[in-house]
């Protein structure tokens, strides 16, 4: 309002990036990293629900054996969608949400390196979450090949899959763009003082998601503009028929998938590690092993992706290869689960919601750690290959891996961004649910995968039909307990609760404690001097 | 950058914090001399040296395995 009393001699103020636009035009045009990080958390949330919706779907079909409710085609395309929308609609926009937000305060910036190239990044999403969505309504349907999109399958389908490719590589710029702003942000805008080994242990690992990032995107981006040109221009890269391979996509989607799926989780490491030792009233054990850890585990993603691939038909050394190399991630991956605990270790622990669900991580998280090394071992895997058992191994991994990690760092962070506290009793109810219900629909999943329930399908062998049954009602449970972390954050923004106080959680010792709750417009206008 | 006086690391401590690295540990006193020696450039180029050797001794060992 009084911007427009400034700005009433100009028609309209076009580079007046002091100024700040209210309404919608504030969201439109922000170059605010607390602003774009709001946005990005927002968007993440729709698509969490939108991605859990289709869930809904798989699980009201899957319930009882026979089909119920769709054509199976159409269930390919909720499976397939379901997983596009969760791990580049929700899960890797919620991380980067997370950076935007705090990485500028733990570092003692003012804001983001590139303000212009942040907002340009986040509006890039909308548009891509769109065409993905929008596929559902074109002829042929959504895509329908699994979230890994594997050709021939790829190849072969309607125009849903060129949407589905167009919004990957929109949703892949955005990524890329994003991740140089954060690299640019972490290497140049540390307060004084703030050396690298002194940064909080969520902007080392975003530093080096980052960096994986910047890396396999462009793969991603390769794989599918291939797919693009193979269903479109005549070329031939994974068509057999002219001398193409259709391996090769598998290759090449995987050594970008694998190291995605530290993408997903090295983040969540990070937010772990600081909701830890703020609730155990204790430094993190081990901060400089974490780091390396963290490292090491980025550059072995690059040497293991085939263990996605051993049913592809790999000479006995590359099966071994892949099958030792993925086994040594355990190392640094048991590692920092050894320090978590460490750090808890005779602590004064408190279990507010953020640490409970930073617990549950270890916990739930550990146990898919190892089903993951169990389908390193190659004769095992084989066999266990495109069952349930996978679907479980990857869902403790990313639900109770990443999701569990969010859900800690927004109950962690809320009083910081809002300036008020979550509702306490709340945030336990979800907690509880969401480990309970996250448990009764993914457990049973190993049992269905080792008695041979084949993934993505509608339809089912009679010998399954109790666990479905539980894993549905599970699956609904889960889903309806997100409603409380909605209702939970809701209250929370629009003023309910308590006041925050600046430094609401006793231990938390990282920079953006010190600013006010909720933080000033540019969060360090001068550079904190760090020790 | 250039304010801060850098003591030139060894190439035997830049492999020691490399292979430590990779292992996922490392002392605190340790790092913190690696910290202030080591220069980025050299961390990534022993760090790419590391994952070579790593590759070639995992294909080496599968070598004998199989044969
Ligand atoms: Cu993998």
């Amino acid at each position: 309002m009084q911007a427009a009393h400034d700005h009433a001699a100009h028609a309209h103020g076009h580079d007046a990036h002091a100024h700040h636009p209210s309404g919608i035009m504030r969201w439109v045009q922000t170059t605010n990293h607390k602003d774009i990080g709001t946005l990005y958390l927002i968007f993440s949330l729709t698509m969490f629900f939108i991605g859990g919706i289709l869930a809904f779907g798989i699980r009201a079909e899957l319930f009882q054996p026979g089909l119920q409710f769709w054509r199976p085609d159409f269930f390919n395309e909720l499976t397939t969608m379901h997983g596009l929308i969760m791990v580049f609609g929700a899960i890797m926009p919620a991380f980067v949400g997370f950076a935007n937000w705090q990485i500028p305060m733990m570092i003692g910036a003012p804001d983001m390196a590139f303000a212009r190239m942040n907002n340009w990044s986040f509006w890039l999403l909308p548009p891509a979450a769109l065409l993905l969505i929008t596929s559902f309504f074109v002829p042929g349907g959504a895509p329908a090949a699994g979230w890994t999109i594997y050709a021939p399958l790829s190849t072969q389908m309607g125009p849903g899959m060129d949407l589905g490719i167009f919004a990957l590589h929109i949703m892949g710029a955005s990524s890329i763009m994003g991740s140089i702003n954060i690299v640019t942000t972490i290497l140049n805008m540390r307060a004084p003082g703030m050396t690298l080994m002194k940064m909080p242990l969520f902007v080392w690992t975003w530093l080096i998601t980052a960096y994986l990032l910047i890396a396999v995107m462009p793969v991603l981006a390769g794989a599918i503009t291939m797919v693009l040109t193979d269903r479109h221009f005549g070329t031939n890269f994974f068509n057999a028929a002219g001398g193409g391979d259709p391996v090769m996509f598998q290759h090449i989607f995987w050594f970008f998938g694998h190291p995605e799926v530290y993408i997903m989780i090295l983040p969540a490491f990070g937010i772990v590690s600081q909701v830890i030792p703020a609730f155990a009233r204790k430094p993190l054990f081990g901060y400089a092993s974490m780091v390396y850890a963290t490292s090491s585990i980025a550059i072995l993603s690059f040497i293991v992706w085939a263990h996605h691939m051993f049913t592809t038909g790999m000479p006995a050394a590359g099966q071994l290869f892949f099958m030792f190399s993925t086994m040594l991630i355990a190392v640094p991956t048991g590692v920092k689960v050894f320090n978590w605990i460490a750090t808890m270790w005779k602590g004064s622990m408190t279990f507010e919601t953020p640490m409970l669900f930073a617990v549950g991580f270890i916990l739930v998280f550990s146990m898919g750690g190892f089903t993951g090394l169990i389908l390193a071992i190659t004769p095992v895997d084989i066999q266990l290959q495109d069952t349930y058992y996978v679907v479980a191994h990857f869902h403790y991994v990313l639900v109770a891996g990443s999701l569990f990690a969010i859900f800690a760092g927004t109950y962690f962070w809320l009083p910081k961004w809002t300036g008020h506290m979550y509702d306490e009793t709340l945030g336990k109810w979800h907690f509880w649910l969401s480990l309970v219900f996250f448990n009764v629909t993914f457990f049973p999943m190993h049992f269905l995968g080792l008695a041979g329930m084949p993934r993505r399908i509608p339809d089912y062998a009679m010998q399954f039909a109790d666990f479905n049954m539980i894993a549905s009602i599970g699956a609904f449970g889960f889903g309806l307990s997100q409603l409380l972390f909605v209702l939970g954050v809701v209250k929370c923004a629009r003023g309910g609760g308590v006041k925050a106080p600046d430094k609401p959680w006793e231990g938390a010792d990282t920079l953006e404690w010190t600013l006010s709750s909720p933080p000033p417009y540019h969060s360090f206008e001068t550079p904190p001097v760090v020790k | 950058m250039a304010a801060e006086q850098k003591s030139n690391a060894s190439p035997l401590q830049v492999i020691k914090a490399v292979f430590w690295s990779f292992l996922g540990i490392r002392r605190r006193a340790e790092y913190e001399k690696d910290a202030v020696s080591l220069k980025p450039a050299q961390v990534i180029i022993a760090g790419i040296i590391g994952a070579i050797v790593l590759v070639l001794s995992l294909v080496t060992l599968v070598h004998f395995i199989i044969s």
